[in-house]
C-alpha cells in the first residue's frame, strides 16, 4: 500500500481478511526502542538488543475495533540523521505517528520538536501523532521526568504515553489509542461532507444530482 | 390486557370469516399502537426545531396499497416536557397551531413531505397516501370512515389525513378529534376558478356559510397576498462574463485572455422575479373586494417582497470548461493515439527504445532558428500562430520578451499557513502561476475549445520542448526548486525529477566527471593529508572534520562527501513501498528489505574509508549512528552493532574505500530523465487528465475566490484520487452557482435583505424596472380567520390558474 501516496481508509474489496487498513509510523531518534517496542506489539517478544534498522522496516497486526478488522501496516524507521530522507519519504502515506523518546536519553527528548516539524513538513495534514517516552522500566536512569513529557505532549497538542517494550507498559495501549483517534477523525471526516462523499458514480456529470451513498462508512 | 388475553383463550378466533375491511382496520391500529400515538401515550413537547422526522408502514386494501406514515417536528432536546394526562394539551397545541399558521402564506415551505403541517400550522401528522391517485368517492368514504374507526379504537392523539385525487392536484381530507371537538381539514381543488370564489367577498360568505354560526360572528380577519411575476428581468443589471474562445482567432489573440478561466454563467440565472404583494391583516370591510369592484391596489399593500426564482440548471462557464476535463477520466486510450503519433513515438512496440523518439527537436528552438529549417516537423491541428505563444506563454524563458516570467521564486503554498478556509484545499497543490498551473489552465481551455486533438497537440509540443530541454540541459521554468515535494500534485514532482536529473546532469560536465580525479584532492589538506602515506592509502573525498572526534587509531575523523538519496516522485515511492510490502513480515523479509535499504549504507561506508584510512567500524558508527558507541578505549561499538550476521558488520566488511565521486550512482539522471519523458509521452487519456485536474481544480478555486467566493471546504480525505476530484468539481461547481445566484440578488434587492420588506428605495426600483406599472397577480391568496365560541376556524384559498381552498373548521361534539 501507500508509500508517497496520500492515506486512503477505504475498505480493500479485494482483500477479505480486512475491512480497514491503517499506516502507522514509528518514529524518534535512533536507539529510543523502537524496533522493541514494534516487536512487543507484533510478537510479544523483547530482545535486548536489535539490530540497528537499516533505513525501514515494517510489521502487519489485524486488530479488532468496533466489529471491524482494521489491519495495522506499522513501518519501523532508523532513527539515524542520515536516514532523514529516506524514511520522511514515507510520512506521507501515514495516519498515525508514534513519535518516541527515551526516557533516560535528554538528547532524545530534546529532538522531539525536530520530529514534530518533520511530520508537519512531509505527512498528510491529518495525520494523528502520540508521544511516547519508552523505556519506563529503567527507573533508576531516568533523566526526563514524566511531567515534562506530559507538558511537552500538552503543548504539541497530542496524547502521551510512557511505556516500556522491555516490561510490556503501555504497549497495546498506545496502538490501540492510536487506531481510536484515527476512527474518531476518520468519522468526523466522513460526517463533515457527507453530501460531497456522496456525489455518485465517477463521469457522472456535474449538474446531475448525487446518487445514493456509495462510500462506505467507518462504524468505528 | 388481561381480559383479551382471557378472551383469546376461550374463543377460537376463525380470523377467514374477518372481512378484508376489518383487517384493513386491525392493521392501522396495530401501527398506530406500534408507533405509540394514543393520546395518553404521546410526548408532550413544547419546543421543536425545524427539523420533520418521521417512519411508514405498508398498508392494502382492496387492491390499493397505501403507504401510512407519520411526521413530527423533532423535540428539542434539554427541554423538559409537560407532564400532561388530559387531552386539553393536545388540543391547544392544534388550535393554537391552526392560528398561528394563518400568519404564514400556503406556499411557504415548512420542509415536511406533505403541505398539510404548513397549511394548518400542524407540529405531527399522520398520512395515508395511496401508491394511485384515490378518485373513486365510494372508495374514498370507506377508507375515510376505516380511518374514523381506527383512530376512535386507538385514541388517537394526531390529526390524520388521507391524500385523494390526484397526486398534483395535492388535496388532502383530514381530521382530529377528542371527546370534546371534532376538527375537520378539507381541501378543494379546482381546475378552474369559480366565480363565486375569485373575489374576497365571495370566499368571506363563503367561509361564514361553512362555518354556519346560529350567533353573529365577530369581524372576519384576512391577510392578503397578491403575486406578480416580473418576466422581464433582464431590466436588473446581469454582469455577464465573456466566454470567451476569442484566444482562438489569431489576430485577436491574446494570451491574457486565455489565462482567465471562465466564470458564471452566459444566461441570466434568474428564471423569474416575483413581487409578492401583502396586506398582512385587515377587517373584512376594510377593503372591498367584489365581482364587481376591486379597491385592492398593490402599490398600497403594506409589504413587498420578492422571491427570486432561479432557473434549475444554470450553466455555469468554469465548471463547464471543468467538466469536458473530468470527462476525459473515462478514456483509456494513448493521448497521443489521437495525433496518430503512439507508433513513431515508441510508444505501442515496447521493444523499440524509448530514446528513439523521431523528432527531438523543439518546436521552440525551431522557431528561434527560423523558417529555414528543413527538419520535417508534426503538423497538429493548432495552428502555429496560436501555438508559439502558448508555448512561450508555457516556457516563457524561451523568448527574450518577459511579458510572462515566472517569479523568481515558486512558493509551495502548505494548507497549515493559509488560515482561510479555501475551496479544493485538499487537492494537491502546485506553485500558484507556475508551469504546471499555466500549462493545465492552457490545457483545460484548449480542451474546451478545440476538444481533445487540441489537448493532445498541446500535450505533445509540451513532451517535446522537455525532450530538447533535457537534451540540452535547460532546466524547466516554473518548477519549485528542489527534489520532488509529495505536497504538490504529481505532475509537478514529475518535473521537479526532472529538474532534478537536467542540474545533476550539468554538475556532471563539470567536478562530477567519474575520470578527472585530481580535483577531489583539493579538500586534503597537506598537513593532515599525511604526506607519509603511501598514495593508495591517501584519504579521498573528505567533506570536513566531525568536531574533534578522532579515530579508534587517534587520528582525525572526517565527515566524507556523501552521494545524496535518489529523489523520487510518490508513485515511486509507492512502488517501492509495495515490492518491500510483498515480501512480508517475517524476519527474512525483514533481512532482504535491510539488504535492499544498505545501498546508500554501503556508499556511505565507502565514501567513509575513502575519507579515513585506517578507519575501523566503530569510527564509522561514531559519526554515523553515535548511540551505538561507546567512548571507552577510544571507541567501541554498541550492544546492537555487535549482534552476529548484522547488516551494519556484513555491510563494512564488504565496503571498499571509494570516494562517493567514484562510487556507482545511487541516482542515474539519464535513467530517471528518460523514465519521466516516457512517463508523460506514454500516458492514457484518462492519466494526463488525472495529471492536469489538481492544477485546473486549484485554479478554478482560486478563479471563484477571486470573484468573491467565500469560504471553503473541510477534511476530505481516505477517498481515492477520482473521488476527490468529483468532490473538488462539485465544490466549485456549487460555489460557481450560488456566485451566479448572489450577484442576480444584488442586482435585484439592492440593499434590502433577501426575505424581507423591500424598503421604499427598493420598492421604487423594481416599480421602475417593472415599467412602472405591475401587470396582471399571476396568484393571489387569502387567508380568512375568525374565533368563534368553539374555536379557531380558517379557511385559506389560493388563486392562480386554477385555485385551492382549504379549511379547517371545529365543532363540538354533540351527544345526544
Amino acid at each position: 500500500m501507500a508509500g508517497g501516496g496520500d492515506p486512503k481508509w477505504q475498505k480493500d474489496a479485494a482483500d477479505q481478511n480486512f475491512d480497514y487498513m491503517f499506516k502507522l509510523l514509528i518514529i524518534g531518534n535512533s536507539s529510543v526502542g523502537k524496533t522493541s517496542f514494534l516487536f512487543r506489539y507484533a510478537d510479544d517478544s523483547f530482545t535486548s538488543a536489535f539490530v540497528s534498522t537499516v533505513g525501514i522496516d515494517f510489521k502487519v497486526k489485524t486488530v479488532f475495533r468496533h466489529d471491524k478488522r482494521v489491519k495495522l501496516q506499522i513501518w519501523d524507521t532508523a532513527g539515524q540523521e542520515r536516514y532523514r530522507t529516506i524514511t520522511t519519504a514515507y510520512y506521507r502515506g501515514a495516519m498515525g505517528f508514534i513519535l518516541m523518546y527515551d526516557i533516560t536519553n535528554e538528547e532524545s527528548f530534546n529532538s522531539v520538536q525536530d520530529w514534530v516539524t518533520q511530520i508537519k513538513t512531509y505527512s498528510w495534514d491529518n495525520a494523528q501523532v502520540i508521544l511516547v517516552g519508552n523505556k519506563c522500566d529503567m527507573e533508576e536512569e531516568r533523566v526526563v521526568s514524566q511531567e515534562r513529557g506530559r507538558q511537552l505532549a500538552e503543548q504539541l497538542g497530542v496524547e502521551f504515553y510512557e511505556t516500556s517494550a522491555k516490561e510490556n507498559i503501555n504497549v497495546k495501549a498506545v496502538f490501540e489509542r492510536l487506531v481510536d483517534i484515527i476512527c474518531d477523525k476518520m468519522s468526523e471526516s466522513l460526517d463533515s461532507e457527507p453530501a460531497m462523499l456522496a456525489g455518485g458514480a465517477r463521469g457522472q456529470r456535474l449538474t446531475e444530482q448525487p446518487q445514493g451513498n456509495s462510500s462506505p462508512n467507518c462504524n468505528c | 390486557m388481561n381480559e383479551e388475553i382471557d378472551e383469546y383463550d376461550i374463543y377460537h378466533q376463525d380470523f377467514t370469516t374477518v372481512s378484508e375491511w376489518e383487517v384493513f382496520i386491525a392493521r392501522m391500529e396495530e401501527i398506530l399502537n406500534e408507533w405509540r400515538l394514543s393520546k395518553p401515550k404521546i410526548p408532550k413537547h413544547q419546543q421543536f426545531t425545524k427539523k420533520w422526522i418521521g417512519k411508514s408502514e405498508e398498508i392494502s386494501f382492496q387492491g390499493l396499497k397505501f403507504k401510512l406514515s407519520y411526521h413530527v417536528l423533532e423535540p428539542l432536546v434539554g427541554v423538559d416536557n409537560v407532564e400532561e394526562t388530559d387531552d386539553k394539551f393536545l388540543h391547544n397545541e392544534l388550535q393554537n397551531g391552526i392560528w398561528d399558521a394563518t400568519s404564514h402564506f400556503m406556499d411557504e415551505d415548512d420542509g415536511s413531505p406533505f403541505p398539510v403541517s404548513s397549511w394548518f400550522g400542524l407540529k405531527r401528522y399522520l398520512m395515508m397516501c395511496p401508491e394511485f391517485p384515490l378518485v373513486d368517492g365510494s372508495v374514498i368514504k370507506i377508507v375515510m370512515s376505516s380511518i374514523n374507526i381506527a383512530f376512535a379504537n386507538v385514541d388517537c392523539g394526531v390529526p390524520m389525513f388521507v391524500k385523494i385525487r390526484e397526486h398534483w392536484q395535492q388535496t388532502y381530507i383530514g381530521f382530529y378529534e377528542d371527546n370534546e371537538y371534532k376538527s375537520s381539514f378539507d381541501t378543494i381543488h379546482l381546475k378552474r376558478i369559480s366565480n363565486q370564489c375569485s373575489h374576497l367577498s365571495g370566499l368571506v360568505s363563503l367561509f361564514k356559510s361553512k362555518i354556519g354560526s346560529p350567533v353573529a360572528l365577530d369581524a372576519v380577519v384576512v391577510s392578503t397576498k397578491f403575486s406578480y411575476e416580473l418576466k422581464d428581468s433582464e431590466a436588473f443589471i446581469w454582469k455577464k462574463t465573456t466566454h470567451s474562445n476569442e484566444f482562438l482567432s489569431i489576430d485577436g489573440f491574446d494570451v491574457k485572455k486565455l489565462i482567465e478561466l471562465p466564470f458564471g454563467c452566459e444566461k441570466n440565472p434568474i428564471s423569474s422575479v416575483l413581487l409578492n404583494a401583502i396586506w398582512p391583516r385587515f377587517r373584512e370591510s376594510a377593503i372591498v373586494d367584489s365581482s364587481t369592484f376591486s379597491d385592492i391596489d398593490p402599490i398600497m399593500a403594506p409589504l413587498w417582497t420578492i422571491t427570486l426564482k432561479m432557473r434549475d440548471n444554470i450553466n455555469c462557464q468554469l465548471s463547464e470548461t471543468i467538466g469536458k476535463v473530468m470527462d476525459l477520466l473515462d478514456n483509456n486510450n494513448l493521448l497521443m493515439d489521437t495525433l496518430g503519433l503512439s507508433r513513431s513515438l515508441g510508444l505501442v512496440n515496447p521493444l523499440q527504445k524509448i530514446t528513439e523518439a523521431p523528432i527531438t527537436i523543439s518546436k521552440l528552438v525551431k522557431a528561434a532558428m527560423g523558417h529555414g529549417s528543413t527538419v520535417s516537423e508534426f503538423k497538429g491541428p493548432i495552428a502555429d500562430d496560436l501555438l508559439m505563444p502558448l508555448l512561450y506563454y508555457i516556457f516563457p524563458d524561451a523568448v527574450e520578451d518577459d511579458t510572462f516570467n515566472y517569479p523568481e521564486r515558486l512558493e509551495v503554498e502548505f494548507k497549515s499557513d493559509a488560515s482561510e478556509a479555501k475551496l479544493c484545499n485538499y487537492v494537491k497543490t502546485s506553485p500558484e502561476g507556475g508551469l504546471v498551473w499555466r500549462l493545465s489552465v492552457t490545457a483545460a481551455r484548449l480542451h474546451d475549445a478545440g476538444g481533445l486533438p487540441y489537448l493532445a497537440h498541446l500535450w505533445y509540443e509540451f513532451t517535446q520542448e522537455l525532450q530538447y530541454r533535457w537534451e540540452h540541459r535547460i532546466l524547466v521554468p516554473g518548477i519549485a526548486e528542489g527534489v520532488p515535494n509529495a505536497r504538490t500534485c504529481l505532475l509537478h514532482q514529475k518535473l521537479q525529477l526532472l529538474n532534478c536529473c537536467i542540474k545533476r546532469a550539468l554538475e556532471g560536465t563539470g567536478s562530477f566527471a567519474g575520470n578527472s580525479s585530481e580535483d577531489e584532492f583539493y579538500d586534503c589538506s597537506e598537513e593532515e593529508g599525511g604526506e607519509d602515506q603511501p598514495p593508495w592509502d591517501r584519504p579521498v573525498g573528505r567533506l570536513q572534520r566531525l568536531e574533534n572526534a578522532t579515530l579508534k587509531n587517534g587520528t582525525p575523523l572526517y565527515v566524507p562527501c556523501t552521494q545524496d538519496p535518489a529523489p523520487k516522485t510518490e508513485d515511486q515511492l509507492e512502488e517501492d513501498a509495495e515490492l518491500m510490502v510483498r515480501l512480508g513480515d517475517d524476519a527474512k523479509a525483514s533481512e532482504l528489505r535491510a539488504r535492499m535499504m544498505s545501498a546508500s549504507l554501503l556508499s556511505d561506508m565507502e565514501a567513509f574509508k575513502a575519507a579515513n584510512p585506517g578507519a575501523e567500524l566503530c569510527d564509522f558508527v561514531q559519526w554515523y549512528s553515535p548511540r551505538d558507541w561507546l567512548p571507552d578505549d577510544g571507541g567501541t561499538l554498541g550492544a546492537r552493532m555487535l549482534l552476529p550476521g548484522n547488516p551494519w558488520l556484513e555491510t563494512w566488511s564488504v565496503a571498499r574505500p571509494v570516494p562517493a565521486t567514484r562510487q556507482r550512482r545511487l541516482f542515474d539522471e539519464t535513467r530517471e530523465a528518460q523514465q519521466v519523458l516516457h512517463f508523460l509521452r506514454s500516458r492514457t487519456v484518462s492519466a494526463v487528465a488525472e495529471l492536469l485536474l489538481p492544477a485546473i481544480l486549484r485554479a478554478g478555486a482560486s478563479k471563484a475566490h477571486e470573484e468573491g467566493v467565500t469560504g471553503g471546504s473541510t477534511t476530505v480525505g481516505g477517498v481515492d484520487k477520482r473521488r476527490m476530484f468529483e468532490i473538488a468539481a462539485r465544490e466549485i461547481y456549487e460555489a460557481e452557482k450560488e456566485a451566479c445566484r448572489s450577484l442576480c440578488v444584488r442586482a435585484v434587492f439592492g440593499d434590502s435583505v433577501e426575505g424581507t420588506p423591500l424598503d421604499v428605495a427598493g420598492r421604487s426600483r423594481i416599480l421602475s424596472a417593472a415599467g412602472g406599472a405591475l401587470p396582471a397577480p399571476t396568484r393571489k391568496e387569502f387567508t380568512l380567520r375568525v374565533k368563534d365560541s368553539v374555536a379557531p376556524q380558517v379557511m385559506r384559498a389560493a388563486l392562480a390558474t386554477d385555485m385551492t381552498i382549504i379549511g379547517a373548521f371545529t365543532e363540538r361534539i354533540v351527544c345526544l
